[in-house]
């Protein structure tokens, strides 16, 4: 049964729980130099017209549905997972030559210096398919990251799929398209 | 019953098969391939040199046994296309065999390009393309004969060739006739940048050097020559000065060719149930809205879906994709996104230099071309914005990319000359 990792904004407050739990999850070893699948962001960003937006966000791969680093990765190590749909992979024989994060218009691939190899979220796919949720959302108290089965996203009537950007992206290339006819 | 031919079986071939087949179980597919192998990604036969992956890696969708059985193809080895008749959809062999089909993929990729000169055949002259070219470096290199290498063309194969021969320790030199290294895609500026930190790693550079011929030297090194009288002595000679599309057969086809195969946004040819898709072709290229050939993994394997579902019956297009060239090398990466020719003196340019990065941007009225060094991570999001910019003017900058950008350290200063495009 496929999933879908939801994100709400108004409920962030960049407190990195996700992250902790993300590190944690993933034996990731920040000493040595790797780093965590996932990100939070407390910035503030400026407006030409005047005035101060304060952005909370937590991002990591989105799990696009028709993911760009699959095609992209010429070793073949990512790949779907076919129970929850996540974009897993296997990175024996990674290069390291980041055509992954090229692909990824979210900067979601990070690249792991100590053995030159890349590395990203991959959901959690394991505890999810044991009936867990992922660690970042089991970690954020404020109930701003949440990863549902795709049914229930889609009769809930939400917009917050972290997917959603893709299929964004994807009208405008449709409507280039268009006027290059 | 649906016939469809796929002539060539890299990227493009393969994942057209693949397509064609999960659209129409029905359909009798045939693939002719010049190679016996499975497909595989040029650009990997260097990993291969210096001992990234193993040589079975290389070939990430299997063997032709194996991807013959899966997708339930007929796969004819060893077998180039030699000719192509665009009226009646016929192929054929050197042998004399000839074939009809109702839909024809033209999927033959590209090859290195070396030109005829005198010495080219000359033993440790050698070119990089296929997984037999890096087989034959590999060798070369393990025998521990060679003592010194000598890289013409300062391509994005040229310096993963300069990278194996640093790898195994071997002093080399890197010559290119450009004043520059990748001229086609960098700026002097960056160049500059590229060329002090390659002679930092001790490879020695020459350039505006145009190769003349080849000549054995008594004591068994080679030397090529110059145009300019220039000689570079060596014990092995890489000529990596670029690639061509492999359409020669397409001669009297009717097939519309330029450098490449032209197709549309379907990847169809000019001539009815002909397609074309991968390193072959020229499709849409969004920042001119012309057609151009990239040649990416990426694209080759898009393109190739999208040829495939539409020989079965399907209506799919590619979306198309601006010029990018990523180098990743000796723990590098530069990358270049966009057309550097199109860039006028009079435009507005954006430089920014620190510890990490290194970037240089231009734009006319809108974003022409951006060069990054160091800044792999973020590549995808910076290709992203400047594709969206030509997408659509109205679209906003999104608040993740901003955040990633500014979190990643890239300064305001880049994000505002990038998003000056969008609201």
């Amino acid at each position: 049964m496929k999933h879908v990792f939801t994100f709400d904004p108004d409920r962030c407050c960049a407190c990195s729980s996700c992250m902790i739990a993300c590190t944690d999850q993933n034996d990731i070893d920040l000493k040595a130099g790797e780093k965590c699948f996932r990100k939070t962001y407390d910035t503030e960003v400026a407006f030409k017209e005047g005035g101060i937006y304060c952005a909370y966000l937590s991002t990591a791969c989105m799990h696009c549905e028709d993911a760009p680093c699959i095609a992209a990765c010429p070793v073949g190590c990512i790949s779907k997972d076919s129970d929850t749909g996540f974009t897993i992979y296997d990175n024996t024989n990674c290069i390291g030559c980041k055509s992954c994060a090229m692909a990824c218009p979210f900067g979601a691939p990070r690249y792991n210096g100590a053995d030159g190899k890349m590395v990203k979220c991959d959901g959690c796919y394991i505890r999810v398919k044991h009936g867990m949720k992922p660690a970042c959302v089991r970690a954020c108290s404020f109930g701003a990251l949440d990863c549902i089965m795709e049914e229930e996203y889609r009769n809930s009537g939400s917009d917050k799929a972290c997917n959603v950007l893709i299929d964004q992206a994807n009208l405008r290339k449709k409507e280039a398209l268009r006027r290059w006819r | 019953m649906n016939k469809i031919a796929i002539i060539g079986f890299g990227a493009a071939g393969y994942c057209a098969a693949a397509a064609a087949r999960k659209c129409d179980p029905d359909a009798l597919i045939d693939v002719y391939t010049d190679d016996g192998r499975g497909p595989y990604n040029p650009m990997l036969a260097t990993y291969y040199v210096k001992g990234a992956i193993d040589y079975e890696a290389m070939f990430p969708f299997g063997s032709l046994d194996e991807i013959e059985e899966r997708l339930n193809l007929c796969i004819y080895r060893n077998s180039a296309v030699t000719g192509l008749d665009g009226e009646t959809k016929t192929i054929f062999l050197s042998d004399g065999t000839k074939a009809a089909y109702d839909n024809i993929l033209i999927s033959t990729g590209a090859a290195a390009f070396v030109p005829p000169i005198q010495g080219g055949d000359l033993p440790g002259v050698f070119k990089m393309r296929t997984a037999e070219d890096g087989v034959y470096l590999k060798k070369l290199l393990d025998s521990g004969k060679i003592r010194s290498g000598l890289v013409v063309g300062a391509s994005w194969v040229g310096i993963k060739v300069v990278e194996d021969l640093v790898e195994h320790g071997i002093p080399c030199t890197l010559v290119d006739g450009a004043d520059w290294a990748f001229s086609i895609a960098a700026f002097r500026q960056t160049a500059q940048r590229i060329h002090r930190d390659l002679e930092q790693k001790g490879i020695k550079l020459a350039f505006g050097q145009m190769l003349s011929h080849i000549e054995q030297e008594k004591d068994g090194r080679i030397t090529a020559v110059m145009k300019n009288g220039c000689r570079f002595t060596a014990d092995a000679i890489a000529i990596c000065i670029g690639v061509r599309p492999n359409a020669a057969f397409l001669k009297d086809s009717g097939v519309a060719v330029n450098r490449g195969v032209l197709v549309d946004e379907r990847m169809s040819t000019n001539l009815p149930g002909i397609y074309a898709a991968g390193d072959c072709c020229e499709a849409f290229e969004i920042q001119s809205g012309e057609r151009k050939n990239i040649g990416l993994w990426f694209n080759a394997r898009k393109q190739g879906e999208v040829a495939g579902a539409n020989m079965a019956g399907r209506r799919k297009a590619f979306g198309g994709n601006a010029l990018l060239n990523l180098a990743h090398y000796l723990d590098y990466d530069f990358i270049s996104i966009g057309d550097v020719a199109s860039c006028r003196d009079e435009d507005q340019v954006y430089e920014y230099e620190d510890d990490r990065y290194y970037i240089r941007a231009v734009r006319g009225e809108k974003l022409k071309c951006l060069n990054m060094i160091g800044t792999g991570e973020s590549n995808g999001v910076v290709k992203s914005l400047f594709i969206k910019c030509f997408e659509n003017n109205q679209a906003e900058m999104d608040m993740t990319s901003i955040c990633h950008l500014k979190g990643s350290g890239f300064p305001d200063s880049f994000i505002d000359f990038i998003g000056r495009d969008q609201h």
